[in-house]
């Protein structure tokens, strides 16, 4: 049995769904992230297990115990927000600390539970600075420790790295994920930045409109997105709209686009042919290998994004990106005539309407 | 050269306007402490109505003053009277600003508008309405319906300043922090949100009793004698004796002087121990 068990939960804004019939389980000591562009009704679900929203409809198990209508205070349940929120009037120790004072645990205790938290976010020497002196990284990791020093069952994370700068935020996600993993304490974490999701958690949801569009580890969520909002929310992916011309070719304004057998598509049903850009290849030539798909185009822009540059080509009657490598032979410039030449592995079928 | 014509040509209208801001604050601080320093003057004076400045000074009327049969009971109701508004005052206000911030956003101009309210209704009318329909119930013309009433009179001064500090905080985010961690409402309150309005607090307070020490319409009309106040004291003796009003008035100015700088040391010490007390040594 999943440790954190949501049912079928349901939350309306007036007339606005913001969470639609939730239905997840979370095992003991994994990190899971909801992960979707805002309105998504991830940070609603999150505020529903920490107890700040009550559910319309459903329940939320914890542990094997129904804690729908439990206070918040009373949950066990340590949450750290975007912005941070330690309290102000007390410096870093005493901020810390507040949570074992309400427990009324002995005094040594505290000082040897605060120790070892701020030992664990590596910020032991702020101990007597208090919160306005301390940098937007410094400020969440505490965050983190005041959220740890209770020993809290669940672990909640409502965009912690949103607020800081790039650099910032990759090492704060990897000590996040270290201190997660060291302690096996089950997280959910919410963010909107997919870089972010799969690079931490094991397993990622992600919703749209407050529906769940799917539920994988990150790399089922990457290779095998299930509907074409995860394959374009997540990475990107070039989209062909086609109709099924054979038991396996698809074909899109006038290309016949070949791709793995269609067991799941009958003849003339509307599909899209998605193709992740990294899987395309480019040439000035036209290539002559066997059993690829091929299509002539014009590269309209170059982007480069430091490992990759990212080509935005003309093709077939639309934009098509791809990505090549900054070592490629070839050299590419604007207006250039180009060749995109795609496997059919490379190619993910989905009905049109999914 | 030239430029140097340039420059003394500029410099003129600047020097003249220097001047005229000069003057214009000598004037304005003239017309503020001219009554204040006058009354001060007024106080020690022997005789002053012959000459520009006063023919010989004493401190006979201090004396009288403190003799005055009603000096110190006087005193002691008002203190009671502007103390008790403001522990009344800051027990309603703040825990009514908290749950409007944390819980009923929606509520925030609805309070905003009943708090400018007070300075609408003039309190002769206020004073002789709380009369009407109070007497004949035990707290007709008792001190309890007074302190009732200086409360709704100065609410305003109590509710903006708190309100203010309230809003620089992030009051709901603080508190879900809070019960996060296992702390109850009130212990959230206790603990986090009152040290962090307490500049809002600390003012409130001063103004309260500024207003509520030195408050005369309310007191005269709901308890008239019943529970004499220091500003009814001293407008009793403006009809007996100027010299002695004079002296019970920089009595009351140092008073009121004296517990303000009170409650500002007892703020900043109460703050600054939240801040710096080592809890783990």
């Amino acid at each position: 049995m999943a440790y954190l068990e949501l049912k079928n939960v349901q939350k309306c804004f007036g007339n606005v769904k913001a969470v639609h019939e939730f239905t997840l389980d979370i095992d003991k000591g994994t990190l899971v992230s909801f992960l979707g562009p805002s309105g998504c009704g991830k940070t609603t679900t999150l505020r529903m297990i920490a107890g700040f929203e009550q559910p319309d409809e459903g329940t939320i198990q914890l542990d094997g115990t129904d804690i729908t209508t439990v206070n918040p205070n009373q949950r066990d349940i340590g949450m750290v927000f975007q912005s941070y929120a330690l309290f102000p009037n007390m410096n870093v120790q005493q901020n810390v600390a507040f949570g074992l004072k309400i427990k009324k645990l002995p005094k040594p205790e505290i000082e040897k539970r605060v120790d070892e938290v701020l030992e664990m976010v590596r910020l032991k020497d702020t101990a007597k600075r208090f919160p306005h002196q301390l940098s937007g990284g410094q400020q969440q990791r505490i965050a983190l420790a005041r959220a740890l020093a209770v020993r809290p069952r669940v672990l909640l994370l409502d965009e912690p790295l949103s607020a800081l700068d790039a650099e910032v935020r990759v090492a704060l996600r990897g000590e996040i994920r270290r201190i997660q993993s060291d302690l096996a304490i089950t997280t959910v974490y919410v963010t909107h930045d997919q870089e972010e999701a799969l690079s931490i958690s094991d397993k990622v949801v992600v919703m749209e409109n407050g529906i769940i569009q799917q539920v994988g580890t990150p790399q089922e969520i990457y290779r095998a997105p299930q509907t074409r909002f995860v394959a374009t929310f997540i990475g990107t992916a070039n989209q062909f709209f086609g109709t099924v011309s054979s038991e396996s070719t698809v074909s899109s304004n006038g290309l016949t686009i070949t791709t793995r057998k269609l067991t799941d598509f009958g003849k003339g049903q509307s599909v899209v042919v998605l193709v992740r850009p990294e899987l395309i290849t480019i040439s000035s030539d036209k290539p002559v290998v066997k059993n690829i798909n091929v299509l002539e185009g014009i590269v309209e822009t170059i982007t480069f994004h430091g490992a990759v540059t990212r080509l935005g080509v003309h093709a077939n009657q639309q934009n098509v990106v791809a990505d090549i490598t900054m070592n490629s032979s070839e050299s590419i410039s604007l207006n250039q005539k180009i060749w995109l030449s795609f496997k059919p592995d490379a190619c993910k079928v989905m009905a049109a309407d999914k | 050269m030239n430029q140097k014509i340039k420059s003394s040509a500029k410099e003129q209208p600047n020097k003249r306007a220097q001047v005229w801001q000069v003057i214009l604050i000598v004037l304005f601080l003239f017309y503020m402490l001219l009554p204040i320093l006058s009354t001060y003057i007024f106080s020690v004076a022997t005789r002053w109505d012959r000459t520009i400045l006063p023919e010989g000074y004493t401190f006979e009327f201090y004396k009288e003053a403190t003799d005055a049969s009603y000096f110190s009971s006087s005193l002691r109701n008002s203190l009671i009277l502007s103390l008790s508004t403001i522990l009344v005052s800051l027990t309603i206000i703040i825990p009514t600003v908290y749950w409007v911030n944390v819980r009923l956003p929606q509520a925030k101009s609805l309070l905003d508008i009943l708090m400018i309210l007070p300075f609408g209704i003039p309190t002769v009318v206020l004073a002789l309405a709380l009369v009407q329909i109070y007497n004949g119930t035990p707290i007709g013309r008792t001190p309890e319906l007074l302190i009732g009433a200086v409360f709704i009179y100065s609410m305003p001064f109590m509710y903006r300043p708190i309100s203010n500090a309230m809003r620089s905080i992030d009051a709901l985010r603080l508190t879900e922090a809070g019960q996060s961690l296992g702390a109850t409402t009130l212990q959230v309150l206790l603990k986090v949100i009152i040290p962090n309005i307490y500049p809002g607090i600390i003012s409130g307070s001063l103004l309260v009793f500024a207003t509520v020490f030195a408050e005369f319409t309310l007191t005269k009309l709901i308890l008239g004698a019943r529970f004499k106040t220091f500003p009814l004291l001293l407008v009793e003796y403006t009809r007996i004796n100027g010299n002695i009003a004079a002296a019970f008035s920089v009595i009351s100015f140092t008073i009121a002087w004296l517990v303000s700088l009170l409650i500002l040391w007892v703020g900043k010490k109460s703050q600054g121990s939240a801040e710096h007390t080592p809890n783990a040594h």
